[in-house]
């Protein structure tokens, strides 16, 4: 009694990416077990690439791979306020909205919900990150594309965001890290892949259960399951977010947090390197450009040196060029 | 929240008031406000709960319906949150002012009901894959005061309680298709196990100290909380979701403690709670109060 309602991509004229259309618990058993589970954490980063300033045509951007995660962040200069009542006036406020690419997931059922809810998350990820006493009255919209997603979205759009913010030339408190952890069947996994976060999200952690109650024994031993979302700014030690879903023990919070508080601090290394880079890379164009305006302004220096020395009449007439076709 | 205007000097008043442990309604920093519930008031509704904690006053009803569960969960019931901000709690929730804290609380409570060990969903099952029992947990918020995830997940899950599902008995017909056959008779009815369904507890940043209820002004005051979402399974506490709102940030040690803190009160309320829910429905024949409702 398997009824499936498979929902078109209209972009992609009615196909569909997904290797399978629906994974059952089984298989996510099976998913399990097949894959190696570390016995040992290392806790580093994936491979990162990042980026600022990709676009031209808005003040800040910046786009960042982790891993095969890929995604791109906008920001916008601030702008006065449209909505008339708004609840906190004494301070700026901060609109995300993160936004899928038609071909990022294959999962186009829960995409809008998805969407909304990483968007509420990263505004709360960012409020404390960006300085919003500076823009009262105004509000700075943010804008994430997603373009492919293999796990860590969350975090990897706040690393991207806090890059794009500083970018954009919108003063913060500090440089914002995020990375995630989780827990499965009492194996921790540091960035998980979009296949094990499938194990929490579209099941709900049904698979979980499955697992401990697989011998119908009454008295269930609680499996713990659960994944964190830190964001940290390290200057002054401080969380900005740190979300968790799931069911976890405290102990086991705590040892996700300092995994996550690891890797922020090497992510924190990189996106301090590739600022600086871009800094450098920023002067260099500025020279380029300074030099070309010297240029300039020696080539019209010398025009009106010539100009005084030949007096206007005989200057426009040394300037007019034959016209060919009125000669005739 | 709800925006209330304080000046600087009220603030200051509340933050000394908080960092001598004497709040300004007489409370120590650990100390919850007076709280009112009452079960099964809605007659329209499988299960109701009204809560008014001081000022903050919500109504849950949860309405049940059958529905196909999800082909991935054929074991699993369904349970569907929905928050509605009345504009009687303030003026600015007119129109869809109050959409975004709805949303709030609804992804809140969704984050902390989501784990099958918070939420035993199987309870919900009639036949698994075909039929299983959906729940709409209408929560409305007539009166903002502060502190409304707590508020919100006292009334729900005390509303859950007071949930009484109609005994269903099926019958397998022709073709493997079943009839389902529900019972009319009023008392003839299933509960839903609330041990371990998650308490949010909000722990309030304000100066140095952590707090927990702050009241509406206190959470203007405040720079950050967390929310922690405590669930009780063999007198263990677990967190089942917990998040920082409000806009700022806190160090690890702090939120640590504030984490430790929510957890303690959240089982101090979980049974609590539970012993009233108890105590209440212990008294029946003459004994058995009368429905108060908003008639107080």
């Amino acid at each position: 009694m398997l009824r499936i309602t498979q929902t078109k991509n209209t972009l992609l004229d009615g196909a569909t990416i997904a290797d399978q259309l629906y994974t059952t618990p089984k298989d996510c058993e099976d998913f399990f077990e097949s894959i190696e589970k570390p016995t040992q954490v290392v806790v580093a980063p994936r491979s990162t690439f990042i980026r600022a300033g990709v676009l031209t045509t808005v003040r800040g951007s910046a786009y960042m791979e982790y891993g095969n995660t890929k995604l791109m962040a906008i920001v916008a200069p601030p702008r006065e306020l449209v909505r008339s009542s708004v609840r906190r006036v004494n301070m700026g406020v901060i609109n995300c909205y993160v936004n899928f690419a038609a071909f990022a997931t294959g999962d186009l059922e829960s995409v809008p919900e998805r969407e909304k809810h990483l968007g509420s998350m990263l505004t709360k990820a960012l409020e404390p990150l960006v300085c919003r006493n500076e823009f009262l009255n105004f509000q700075l919209d943010i804008r994430v594309l997603i373009m492919d997603d293999d796990g860590c979205l969350l975090s990897t759009a706040i690393n991207c965001c806090g890059v794009a913010l500083i970018e954009c030339g919108i003063s913060t408190y500090d440089l914002i890290t995020a990375s995630t952890a989780c827990i499965y069947r009492g194996c921790p996994f540091v960035n998980p892949s979009a296949k094990i976060e499938e194990l929490f999200w579209q099941h709900r952690g049904g698979n979980a259960l499955l697992g401990s109650s697989g011998s119908t024994n009454k008295d269930e031993s609680v499996q713990e399951h659960g994944l964190l979302i830190n964001a940290s700014m390290d200057n002054f030690e401080q969380l900005a977010q740190c979300q968790q879903c799931g069911y976890l023990k405290p102990e086991t919070y705590v040892r996700l947090l300092d995994y996550t508080l690891e890797i922020n601090k090497s992510l924190r290394q990189l996106i301090r390197r590739v600022l600086s880079e871009r800094v450098k890379e920023q002067h260099i164009l500025d020279m380029r450009e300074r030099e070309e305006e010297r240029l300039e302004d020696e080539r019209l220096a010398i025009i009106i040196e010539r100009l005084k020395q030949q007096g206007l009449h005989e200057f426009i007439q040394s300037n007019i060029k034959e016209d060919p076709y009125a000669k005739k | 929240m709800a925006y209330v205007a304080l000046s600087e000097a009220e603030k200051t008043f509340i933050l000394h008031g908080v960092e001598e442990d004497f709040r300004c309604d007489g409370r120590s920093r650990r100390d919850y406000r007076p709280m009112d519930l009452e079960t099964g008031l809605v007659s329209n509704a499988s299960g109701s709960a009204r809560l008014r904690l001081a000022n903050t006053d919500i109504l849950v009803g949860v309405k049940t319906e059958i529905d196909v569960p999800n082909p991935l969960t054929p074991e699993f019931g369904k349970l569907e949150f929905f928050v509605d901000c009345s504009a009687n709690a303030t003026p600015e929730f007119e129109g869809r002012g109050g959409s975004d804290l709805a949303q709030e609380l609804i992804l809140s409570l969704q984050n902390a009901y989501e784990s099958p060990f918070a939420f035993d969903y199987r309870t919900l099952c009639l036949i698994p894959g075909q039929q299983c029992w959906k729940l709409y947990i209408d929560i409305l918020i007539l009166e903002c005061g502060g502190n409304l995830h707590d508020a919100v997940s006292l009334a729900a899950k005390a509303a859950l309680y007071n949930t009484k599902l109609p005994r269903v008995t099926a019958r397998l017909l022709d073709a493997g298709i079943t009839d389902l056959i529900i019972s009319d008779n009023p008392y003839d009815c299933t509960r839903i196990g609330i041990d371990a369904v998650p308490l949010l507890v909000t722990v309030c940043k304000i100066g140095d100290y952590c707090l927990v209820d702050p009241t509406a002004e206190e959470e203007v005051c405040s720079t950050v909380s967390m929310v922690v979402s405590v669930s009780m399974r063999n007198n263990e506490a677990y967190l089942s979701g917990t998040h920082m709102t409000g806009g700022g940030s806190m160090h690890r040690d702090t939120m640590l403690n504030s984490i430790q803190l929510g957890l303690s009160m959240g089982e101090q309320l979980n049974s609590l709670l539970l012993k009233m829910l108890k105590s209440e429905e212990e008294r029946v024949g003459p004994k058995r109060p009368n429905t108060v409702g908003f008639l107080k």
